[in-house]
């Protein structure tokens, strides 16, 4: 009997205590939907998705769920309002001490939540269905910044500028990518387009599809990818079908469990002839500003001669 | 004995027309005869290898799912749901995170992992009374499900781009045959063979009851014991060759006994060379269905298993 009146008694300062906490919470934080109300201090703008999405004119608080996202926040000098990212967001060195909300596939909604940010800047469409409703209702904006193409991700710094204010600064950045783009094409122009395998990952064999920015990135340096025509974006291929490619280099998407080209290539004149390159996964595989430094690596990579003297 | 000769000779012939199918195609033509290197490369270094170890891979989890459902009397008992398969799965991913691509690491991991959930889940069924059958498929899931979100744990501690080729690799997938991966699963499914194979009449006499079969003289603990170490070796080979092709040792000996009894010395050799033929020809499938690209074999194995299944249940 004793126990149980003991337990009953804990139980009741248990709740009384939550309570009390809770009462403090809603306190301090008066209702932040009130102030965004305000149809003044709110403007819309079309996401990648073609939605319209509201927020702030004034932008002060933005959570990143992608490494592209926030490699393209601070390029466009957004970086202080940056308030949590993700566990993959590694580049600049800055974003690694920013609060981690989760990785990209299982992001922690209570997480973004505690942060109260203004707009949550999201990568694919996949991720939006599954917290778009719950984060509404807290008028937390969600904006899909979908990066398929270099083009895209110009644009999307651009945006990105518009949201947090720093447009001008992210022209500045647009117009020097441009700018270096440029030089490369100018560069490799009158090259003989160089045959090239894009392997994305070794075990299993992956590589660029139809869909990939990457023909882009290649094409930009002087190559052609050989996969290009395979539907998808990123296709698991056949080692039969990749034997008989006969690329004349192979970009690897440096990463761990892929430096070396798969054997099938053995017999390639890429492999022959000592034409295999290692480009950083994470300038490859991240639609962001240093995409361009991808493009520029590779293009160093498949005409050497272009760049001796200059 | 005429019988167990007939079985043989048939399903051997399917067998050697599955081999020779999947020989002759892939996403790409390439003929024995030709004389370019190229052909020859895809021919002899990339098909034949991965012809050979969906082969092995096959015998192994068929012949390892007809010993344990003999062993256990119960129509369920399969290196999956045991935890031998998981086992293996975690001794391999385990080798791949310490180890690294350090070869011999993972068929010997793979086997130890598979040895020790076997013995986990022996043990936990063990009681003073004795092994009790409920109780060991009981134990089985506990140990398959603990294993489970062991394997799911590690894949989301791992980075992201390990993740893709693991989470491939969960499904099954035989595009990285290698010879010497099919030399070390051969010997494991000769030598498990044999072994399950001798066991064969003892595990017929043990499926009237563990009672009866003592009183025929059948010494059931040394008989658990070679079927447990049995099928750990090969699943413990199989899955570090291939990752996890599911199905194959449920559907196979199941269907061989709709087709030809439950005499388990006919079932349990006869399972391999089913197997073989199974996952040969589901490998095709993935090889061919959307080339240039490629499914998972397990992902195959699954889908044509489960409907095959049941329309041979409602067939009998």
């Amino acid at each position: 009997m004793m126990q149980v009146r003991f337990f009953e008694f804990r139980q009741f300062v248990v709740l009384a205590l939550a309570f009390v906490a809770l009462a403090g919470v809603s306190c301090s934080r008066p209702s932040i939907s009130n102030q965004n109300a305000v149809p003044d201090n709110t403007r819309v703008l079309k996401d990648a998705l073609g939605r319209d999405v509201s927020m702030p004119r004034d932008v002060k608080r933005v959570v990143s769920l992608a490494p592209n996202l926030t490699e393209m926040i601070y390029a466009v000098g957004g970086g202080e309002k940056l308030v949590g990212d993700t566990t993959y967001c590694d580049f600049p060195e800055a974003a690694k001490s920013v609060q981690k909300i989760g990785d990209t596939m299982s992001p922690n909604m209570e997480a973004i939540i505690a942060l109260h940010p203004d707009v949550v800047l999201v990568s694919t469409a996949s991720q939006i269905e599954a917290f778009m409703r719950t984060l509404a209702e807290r008028n937390i904006a969600v904006y899909v910044v979908d990066a398929r193409s270099v083009e895209d991700v110009l644009a999307g710094l651009l945006t990105i500028g518009d949201i947090l204010g720093t447009r001008p600064k992210a022209e500045e950045t647009v117009a020097a990518l441009r700018q270096r783009l440029d030089s490369v094409r100018s560069q490799v122009d009158g090259k003989a387009t160089r045959r090239v395998f894009v392997q994305i990952s070794k075990e299993p064999l992956f590589t660029a599809g139809r869909e990939a920015y990457l023909n882009e990135v290649v094409r930009v340096a002087g190559g052609e990818s050989v996969t290009q025509q395979i539907p998808g974006a990123y296709p698991n291929l056949s080692r039969e079908t990749a034997s008989k490619l006969d690329p004349d280099a192979i970009i690897i998407s440096d990463n761990e469990g892929n430096h070396e080209p798969d054997s099938a290539f053995a017999n390639s004149a890429a492999v022959k002839n000592g034409q295999v390159f290692r480009i950083n996964a994470d300038l490859l595989a991240r639609p962001g500003p240093r995409i361009v430094d991808a493009v520029e690596a590779a293009a160093r990579d498949l005409h050497p001669e272009a760049f001796k003297e200059k | 004995m005429k019988r167990a000769v007939k079985i043989a000779v048939v399903l051997l012939a399917v067998l050697a027309a599955a081999l020779a199918a999947a020989l002759l195609f892939g996403a790409e033509w390439a003929t024995p005869f030709s004389t370019d290197v190229g052909e020859r490369a895809i021919l002899f270094d990339i098909r034949l290898p991965r012809v050979l170890l969906g082969a092995c891979v096959g015998a192994s989890l068929a012949v390892a799912g007809a010993g344990l459902q003999a062993l256990l009397r119960n129509p369920l008992a399969e290196p999956y749901l045991l935890g031998v398969s998981n086992g293996a799965a975690l001794g391999t991913m385990m080798a791949f995170v310490v180890f690294g691509n350090y070869v011999f690491a993972r068929p010997l991991l793979a086997f130890a992992g598979a040895a020790v959930a076997s013995v986990v889940v022996y043990s936990l069924a063990r009681t003073r009374a004795g092994m009790n059958v409920e109780r060991l498929v009981l134990s089985g899931v506990i140990v398959t499900t603990f294993l489970s979100s062991v394997i799911i744990m590690l894949t989301t501690l791992l980075d992201a781009a390990r993740l893709r080729s693991f989470t491939f690799w969960l499904l099954g997938d035989l595009s990285q045959a290698t010879w010497s991966g099919v030399y070390l699963s051969f010997g494991a499914v000769v030598i498990a063979t044999i072994i399950l194979t001798s066991q064969s009449r003892a595990l017929n006499l043990m499926m009237l009851g563990e009672r009866d079969a003592v009183d025929f003289g059948v010494e059931v603990g040394r008989v658990r014991l070679l079927v447990f170490g049995a099928s750990s070796l090969v699943v413990g080979a199989a899955v570090a060759a291939s990752g996890s092709v599911g199905y194959v040792g449920l559907i196979v000996p199941h269907l061989l006994r709709l087709a030809v009894g439950s005499d388990n010395r006919i079932v349990v050799p006869m399972s391999a060379i089913a197997g073989a033929a199974f996952v040969v020809l589901a490998d095709l499938a993935a090889r061919v269905a959307i080339a240039p690209r490629e499914l998972p074999v397990g992902a195959i194995t699954a889908l044509l298993g489960a409907p095959l299944f049941i329309y041979l249940l409602r067939k009998n």
